[in-house]
């Protein structure tokens, strides 16, 4: 496929294959992650559509860096936005929004596939990409995963740096491992 | 463990999202006054946000899939359609009754277009989809102007002003031109509309058009009606003219 950071200029010039190609590389990172989070399949294909509707919309959102990173983060921003307008849960209860600016975006991620992450991932610790992966996906914040992991505050918040520090190790090539 | 380590698990809380709210900004202001908070915050955000890919293999069928493409795709070329397509669809609706049957026809194609998005030869279907969505795009389009020349046409606030042959009808800021039992023109000549700004003295050329076959037009002039004192039609060559060449089918003061 295309480099992510030169289909996404061809989307700004309005270019309908370009945005197809993202759609094609793409839907299955944003649906698997809207389903895990709102855990039924129409609410997944409404944000589905959402999502790449932005992409095509407001293509200028990405800056620069991992593409499928920051559907993710789009994905799961509105992911909490469905939660929260469903109002099962007090808002205490729910996390902040990831700001969405684009200067946290990370060259160093820009070509990283989904295999080679998928691959990180599961080389974690299972204590640790466990809560990290609750922690993303649930849609919960940090004391609400002790709750359910029956863990201490603590070691959830030691747990999920050092697996992020060690995610990030295993994927920055020019970290020593 | 150091108070500085317990502020770096937060930042990496706040990386992964999972702070509260209110927790969540006070510390976004720390790491707004911290180098070190912040290269954390940078490092491990562009981290988590991978986490995502975990998710990536969750089980999604090939029709959902197709249809949610579908929708999409369709929505994108929408967007896209040019202006000259949008004229081109829009010529077909030349009276209200046309432009009715018309939006009757779209809710068929679309009907079909995802009757053929369902279908289980997804692979051999998908280019003859495709043809179809840019077909519906171009049309859906069209209906969207159609509908919305109804409300103008049929509008209770509408003001109609009675021109041979037919009414000058303004609405919202359109104006149209509505004809009916028009003479058929001779050859090389065309039907052009002139509008007469308030205050100007000369009319401006506006557009050309051709009746139907039955004789009719509904134009809407690409200008606003408030600014308008008269609107006129006469015969003139193929192409338009700068000025009238013939004496005009009508001239009619909007007041």
């Amino acid at each position: 496929m295309e480099d992510a950071g030169r289909l996404m200029a061809r989307v700004r010039d309005r270019d309908v294959a370009a945005f197809e190609a993202i759609y094609d590389a793409y839907h299955r990172l944003v649906y698997g992650i809207a389903l895990r989070m709102l855990g039924e399949s129409a609410g997944a294909e409404d944000l589905t559509q959402a999502v790449f509707l932005k992409v095509w919309s407001a293509p200028e959102s990405f800056i620069s860096g991992n593409l499928g990173a920051w559907l993710s983060r789009v994905t799961r921003n509105r992911a909490l936005d469905v939660l929260r307008s469903r109002a099962v849960r007090s808002e205490a209860e729910l996390p902040a929004d990831v700001a969405l600016d684009g200067s946290i975006d990370d060259v160093v991620f820009a070509r990283l596939d989904g295999d080679r992450v998928r691959a990180a991932l599961a080389a974690l610790p299972d204590e640790q990409r466990s809560l990290i992966e609750l922690g993303f996906f649930a849609g919960v914040t940090h004391e609400e995963i002790a709750r359910r992991t029956s863990t201490p505050l603590g070691t959830v918040k030691t747990r999920i740096r050092a697996g992020l520090r060690k995610l990030r190790t295993a994927l920055d090539p020019g970290v020593a491992p | 463990m150091t108070e500085r380590e317990m502020l770096l698990e937060q930042v990496a809380a706040l990386a992964l999202g999972i702070l509260p709210p209110a927790e969540a900004d006070k510390l976004r202001y720390q790491i707004g006054l911290d180098d070190e908070l912040y290269a954390e915050y940078q490092a491990l955000r562009s981290t988590a946000d991978l986490v995502g890919y975990a998710a990536e293999r969750e089980p999604l069928d090939e029709l959902s899939s197709a249809r949610i493409k579908s929708k999409l795709m369709k929505a994108v070329r929408a967007d896209v359609a040019t202006p000259q397509q949008r004229q081109l669809a829009r010529a077909g609706f030349v009276w209200p009754a046309y432009a009715v049957a018309a939006v009757a026809a779209v809710a068929a194609v679309l009907s079909f277009a995802n009757n053929v998005s369902l279908r289980s030869d997804l692979t051999a279907e998908q280019h003859r989809a495709a043809d179809l969505q840019q077909q519906v795009a171009a049309q859906t389009s069209a209906a969207h102007e159609a509908t919305s020349q109804l409300a103008d046409l049929f509008a209770p606030d509408g003001k109609h002003y009675a021109v041979k042959g037919g009414e000058v009808i303004t609405h919202g800021g359109h104006v149209y031109i509505a004809l009916r039992s028009l003479p058929a023109l001779p050859a090389g000549k065309v039907f052009q509309a002139w509008t007469l700004a308030k205050g100007a003295k000369a009319v401006a050329p506006s557009i050309t058009f051709v009746p139907s076959g039955a004789g009719s037009a509904i134009v809407r002039l690409p200008v606003d009606a408030g600014g308008l004192a008269a609107v006129a039609v006469s015969v003139e060559p193929k192409g338009g003219s700068k000025a009238p060449t013939s004496t005009p089918t009508f001239i009619r003061p909007l007041s």
